[in-house]
């Protein structure tokens, strides 16, 4: 069935048939939708799942934690300031492997107040072990938010779904509803490996000694390593079962590309607009979607960009004083190719706090992407007011 | 390289308990379980094991309350009625809110045991036979005890009766002569020969006892001391206990309307009670006052219901007769001076004309003294007592003595006592080669040392399960008072309806002796109650099988709360590797 | 029957294993051996930041028979929130969730998701263990740390200035339908509200007295006395709160002098004469103030 809906409302929908058990969020702008929709299913029924209307986002993580330990499938959805409010209870899920969900509405942070999007908020909280997932439309949104729970569970890790502030979360597009039937099929209920449970008594998260602590951590890599392929595999059954499929990375038009945009999230479509334009024309030009940030595809990465002459890496964020995250982690994902087919990066910052990205936008980028006879040395800021 | 098959995500999750930390190496000092004593054990002259069959009776367990009782105390029916119970004083609860009311407690034992059968008699383990002179308490106590560790036993009294002086000197309202008989029964059927009506005296004596390999003597103290006043030998000048004898006898001896009792000890009272009961106006003569009367102080109370007049520091000066008849008593008045060995004020005359008290019979109650001239051999002795050791030997091989003739305090429970422990110095007498561990030291079988003995000591066998004792005395700064609640002792009661011979004090029934046996601390032993266990914070105390607990050592950082909080003081913290 | 026999009133299942990591004479430990006693093995315990922490073990052991789940410093009732929810979703309404935090876990940084928590009245007991300061952290003050008190971050010469946090009155405001305190020194009291709270749906709260020998300076073996001359002097008055309007004493008080309790205590030996009076005032205006509210519950 399909349905014309805003992005939180896919968050909303992709929850419900996912059959969450226990949701537990706090309000904030624009993450709010996703909330109002499932208090209404709960309270209707619709929704078979316990709502805790906690009174912070520290504690609706902390109460997921709760949940998510329990062993039931577990929702929470935030924004900026609750993201970073959460902070660090995402690493309490990260570390205490909890498969929890989390719909994440890109929004800048302040001061000053700033309610519009982009990705600093959740690329802050990169090294807190969760798996982070960048959506690009509505559609995927949903889909992606199906696809978590089965990816989080398998690996057990916690999962972010991220969307652009309004660009996503506010505005209306079509989206194939899949049948319940069908997610149940792909989505059991959760039978966790691990939980609290008193037929068999145990403590966790106790004191772990130096001796013990490391072993921890590369279990969780093997598990963030795992998930890159469990991802692939995953992503393969949904389209066996729905036609769609989204991939870690989506190379797009790389056929013989001499330069490649490298987008993740919405700028990824006006992106496909300039190019596929560009391409009428002749230009050898392609664009590189990153879905998937961590576990970040390093390796695929690297194959879909060896022997591109050019690559320009958009980021709607910033990390001051070094530079645009993706571009950094690109960066240093094709230090292992060879240098005769490495390609040159060019780093654009661009899009901050909401600023609109626009066809004309992407066009100075490719322009200026062409232009430059040497490596650059630092990232672009694109769209600055002089 | 191949990935092991996912099972579960490696987190801190426990797989064992913190059981295998030997936390107990923590310690320095650790506790030790030890059940020392308590003070009314050590305050009882008859060496009665009290807190041990309290804390059997607070358990319901009425048999081996009776059984542990009844080791020590061959008559606690009687004992219960007529003892002075020392023990109440030396309770630790006196001080906390009111003592445990042991008597009562015992009382209500000892009919519980004369209301049963009496048991079948103890086997006759030895060959050897033993010659008691005297059927009072300290010969019935000897002879109790000697049957019931196997000796032949028999017992001969000059009067008709058995029973010494609970017979011939206390009247009936306090000790109901169906509760003597029956109690003096109970211990003839363990197999004991009572022979009354025979004098044992001189060459008849020496005849008779011959055939007998040991000879206790317990033939008491019945000749009432002279008050060493002009004509005290002169008409209506009584002995007291001539004058409870002959009525304790049936008779009805000549009194006239008033009445005076010279004393203040138990006599004394039953002399005024008795008197009262003959119609006449008793007058109490004590030279110190109500505080130093060696009275127990209930009969003193009773006998002021009753309506017995008191006369505080006055002592007898002189008589004056009319017609041959007693019509007045001049009396001195005292005061208090310094205490004497006794720590009672000692009566000091004060220099007046005093005054006169208008009698018709004087009864004097001021204490008896012993007859030694009919002993068969001659004893070492010292101001009229057979001098005896530890175990009531007298200097003859084979002779033992106890009881008044022997210089004990002149109450039933040290009677009872020194029976006792003559009984113990016999069997160590004949078995003293093959004792099986018997303590050597008498101060061993003393409860604290200085108390009295207790057969289960000599026995080796206690009943009441005991970790490490010791002997020493719990006082009250040894308890954990906290823990307890107050509450008010349960009273006898008494029957008020009229002034006659049958029994005034009713004492309480089993609920209420089960009752105030919960009342009892328990001083310095377990008793079970689980405060060590529950409150240790390391889980480090666990009960052990049959009863008590044990400190698992490898987790007991010796913290002390145990010991700290043992409501009885059965804990006590030693030094680590000690 | 004069000499309460304890043990009749004491479950025997013991859910706490010894070799546990708390100080000799530690009242925490014991806290908890009592509650869990009465609770049973049908319990799900949430462990913030706290003594308890190491008390309970480190990896990969446990000191507790029942499930256990540590969290961060300012999450229990939130944790404990969304076990609930679990449990309730999958149909376990036998099972009780109970939070078990020290005094700072709850007065300061976990206040806020209490309060949110009582406030929507989860289901769960939330027990704070109070010893009166971060002593786990090396005996820093917190706002459960009674007025003149020293501790490493109020030192002598300007000791706890302020006085200690009045949680129960706190709680009590949140209108849950269970509040009280209880102390380690009277196990029987503090049985009986645990089997209270158990047998309660809605958020009880439960505050322990709990005293620690290296916290407060005395010598371990005095713990239990500590605590019973704080409750017989008034200082930590044993009492519940049902539904924030219904004040109860749950035992009678002699009304002790503080100073004995309070000279017992190194953390005190710098106060004066002066001092012991005000402190004394305090008590007895507290007092007098949990006497109105008792005197006017309905």
């Amino acid at each position: 069935m399909k349905k014309v809906i805003v992005g939180n409302h896919a968050v909303s929908l992709g929850v419900k048939l996912a059959r969450v058990e226990v949701v537990s969020a706090y309000p904030i702008t624009p993450q709010t939708q996703v909330v109002e929709m499932l208090s209404e299913m709960c309270a209707s029924g619709e929704l078979a799942a316990r709502f805790i209307k906690v009174e912070s986002e520290h504690s609706a993580m902390a109460a997921c934690c709760g949940a998510s330990a329990a062993g039931t499938r577990t929702f929470t959805a935030s924004s900026s300031q609750g993201l970073a409010l959460m902070h660090e209870m995402l690493h309490w899920a990260g570390n205490g492997r909890h498969p929890v969900v989390m719909a994440n509405i890109n929004r800048a942070m302040g001061p000053g107040w700033n309610v519009w999007t982009d990705q600093n908020d959740s690329l802050s909280q990169r090294d807190t072990g969760w798996i982070q997932l960048y959506c690009e439309t509505n559609q995927e949104v949903l889909d992606t938010t199906i696809q978590a729970f089965k990816l989080a569970e398998a690996v057990d890790l916690p999962v972010m779904v991220i969307l652009d502030a309004f660009y996503l979360s506010h505005t209306s597009e079509p989206v194939e509803i899949p049948d319940q039937d069908l997610v149940d099929e792909f989505l059991p209920r959760r039978e966790a490996r691990l939980k609290l449970d008193t037929s068999d008594p145990r403590s966790f998260g106790s004191l772990v000694r130096p001796e013990d602590y490391m072993e921890m951590r590369w279990d969780q890599q093997q598990a963030m390593t795992t998930a890159l392929r469990m991802y692939e595999e995953i992503d393969a059954d949904w389209k066996i079962l729905t036609g769609r499929r989204w991939g870690a990375i989506e190379p797009y038009r790389m056929d013989d590309a001499e330069l490649v945009l490298v987008t993740s999230g919405t700028v990824t479509s006006t992106a496909r607009e300039v190019i596929d334009q560009r391409r009428e024309d002749g230009e050898m030009i392609g664009l590189l979607k990153v879905k998937m940030f961590r576990p970040f595809p390093s390796a695929a990465i690297r194959r879909a960009l060896r022997g591109v002459d050019r690559v320009a890496v958009l980021d709607r964020n910033v990390s001051p004083g070094h530079s645009g995250i993706f571009a950094e982690e690109i960066r240093a994902a094709l230090y292992d190719v060879p240098p005769d087919d490495r390609p040159w990066l060019h780093g654009y910052v661009l899009g901050l706090g909401g600023r609109d990205v626009t066809p004309a936008t992407i066009e100075e980028i490719i322009e200026r992407a062409w232009a430059v006879d040497t490596p650059p040395r630092e990232d672009l800021w694109v769209g600055l007011k002089t | 390289m191949p990935r092991a098959p996912y099972v579960e995500p490696l987190v801190s999750v426990s797989r064992g308990s913190t059981r295998q930390n030997r936390t107990g190496s923590w310690k320095y000092i650790r506790p030790l379980y030890r059940d020392a004593v308590a003070p009314c054990n050590r305050a009882c002259p008859a060496g009665v094991d009290i807190e041990g069959y309290m804390n059997l009776l607070r358990e319901g367990r009425l048999d081996d309350a009776l059984d542990l009782l009844l080791r020590e105390n061959p008559m606690p029916a009687i004992t219960g009625r007529v003892c002075h119970h020392p023990c109440e004083v030396g309770c630790n609860r006196r001080e906390y809110d009111q003592a445990v009311t042991v008597h009562s407690v015992e009382r209500a034992l000892g009919d519980e045991s004369l209301s049963r059968p009496h048991p079948a008699p103890p086997p006759r383990l030895h060959s050897e036979r033993v010659a008691i002179v005297g059927a009072g308490p300290a010969g019935l106590a000897c002879a109790y005890h000697l049957a019931r560790l196997g000796y032949g036993v028999t017992v001969y009294d000059e009067a008709a009766e058995a029973g010494g002086l609970l017979r011939q000197g206390i009247p009936g309202y306090r000790l109901p002569r169906e509760v003597l008989d029956r109690q003096i029964e109970r211990i003839a059927s363990m197999g004991v020969d009572i022979r009354t009506g025979v004098r044992l005296a001189g060459e008849k004596a020496q005849a008779e006892l011959e055939g007998y390999d040991a000879v206790f003597y317990a033939t008491g103290a019945h000749k009432g001391k002279p008050m060493r006043v002009e004509g005290e030998d002169g008409p209506g000048i009584v002995a007291g206990l001539e004058f409870l004898k002959a009525v304790n006898r049936g008779e009805r001896p000549e009194i006239g309307r008033r009445v005076a009792i010279i004393g203040g000890g138990n006599t004394a009272m039953d002399c005024a009670r008795t008197a009262l009961r003959f119609g006449a106006e008793p007058v109490v003569v004590y030279r110190r006052t109500r505080d130093e009367m060696p009275a127990i102080p209930q009969e003193v109370d009773e006998a002021l219901r009753e309506g017995v007049e008191f006369v505080f520091l006055a002592a007898p000066s002189g008589f004056r007769w009319e017609d041959g008849r007693l019509v007045e008593m001049h009396v001195t008045r005292m005061e208090l001076g310094e205490p004497d060995d006794s720590g009672r004020r000692r009566p000091v005359p004060i220099d007046d004309d005093g005054y006169t008290i208008p009698v018709d019979t004087v009864l004097t109650a001021i204490g008896e003294d012993t007859e030694l001239e009919a002993l068969p051999w001659s004893l070492p002795e010292k101001w009229g007592s057979i001098i005896v050791d530890d175990f009531g030997l007298a200097g003859a091989e084979r002779v033992f003595a106890g009881g008044d003739v022997a210089g004990e305090e002149r109450t039933v429970a040290d009677a009872l006592g020194s029976g006792k422990r003559a009984a113990m110095g016999i069997d160590r007498l004949f078995r003293g080669g093959d004792d099986g561990g018997r303590p050597a030291e008498v101060t061993d079988l003393r409860w604290g040392g200085d108390g009295q003995v207790s057969m289960s000591r000599w026995r080796g066998d206690d009943p009441v399960r005991r970790t490490n004792p010791t002997n020493q005395v719990v006082d009250i700064e040894g308890l954990q008072l906290a823990h307890f609640r107050r509450e008010p002792s349960h009273q006898e009661r008494h029957r008020h309806d009229a002034v006659d011979f049958s029994e005034v004090n009713l004492g309480i029934d089993m609920e209420q002796a089960i009752a105030e046996a919960r009342r009892c601390f328990n001083c310095g032993v377990c008793n079970d109650c689980e405060l060590c266990l529950i409150l240790c914070p390391d889980v480090a105390i666990v009960r052990r099988e049959g009863g008590g607990f044990e400190v698992d050592l490898d987790h007991c950082k010796g913290c002390g709360v145990c010991a700290e909080e043992c409501p009885r003081g059965a804990i006590i913290m030693t030094r680590e590797g000690l | 029957m004069s000499q309460v026999m304890i043990k009749e009133l004491v479950p025997r299942r013991e859910l706490v294993d010894p070799g546990h990591l708390a100080c000799p004479g530690c009242g925490a430990p014991l806290a908890m051996r009592l509650v869990l006693k009465e609770l049973g093995e049908k319990t799900i315990v949430v462990l913030p930041a706290c003594c308890w922490s190491i008390i309970a073990g480190p990896y990969p052991q446990s000191s507790l028979h029942v499930p256990l789940y540590h969290t961060a410093f300012e999450t229990a009732a939130a944790v404990a929130s969304g076990i609930r929810a679990a449990l309730d979703v999958r149909g376990d309404t036998d099972t009780t969730v109970m939070a078990w935090a020290g005094d700072g876990g709850t007065f300061d940084i976990g206040l806020q998701a209490l309060s949110g928590a009582a406030e929507r009245n989860e289901d769960f007991l939330y027990v704070c263990y109070d010893n009166e300061a971060y002593m786990n952290t090396g005996i820093q003050r917190s706002s459960a740390t009674p007025w003149g008190a020293w501790t490493t971050t109020t030192p002598r010469s300007q000791p706890q200035g302020t006085k200690k946090k009045d949680i129960l009155s706190i709680m009590a405001a949140h209108r849950i339908p269970y509040a009280a305190t209880a102390c380690v020194s009277y196990p029987a009291d503090l049985l009986e509200k645990v089997r209270k709270a158990k047998s309660i749906r809605g958020t009880r709260f439960l505050h322990i007295l709990s005293p620690c020998p290296p916290g407060w300076k005395f010598s371990d073996e005095q713990s239990i006395e500590m605590g019973r001359k704080a409750v017989q002097n008034r200082i930590f008055p044993l009492m519940e709160v049902e539904d924030g309007i219904r004040w109860r004493f749950t035992m009678e008080t002699d009304g002790d002098r503080v100073e004995p309790y309070i000279k017992a205590q190194g953390r005190f030996r710098h106060l004066t004469d002066e001092d012991m009076v005000r402190i004394q005032d305090e008590v007895n205006a507290r007092w007098e103030y949990l006497e109105r509210m008792v005197a006017s519950s309905p």
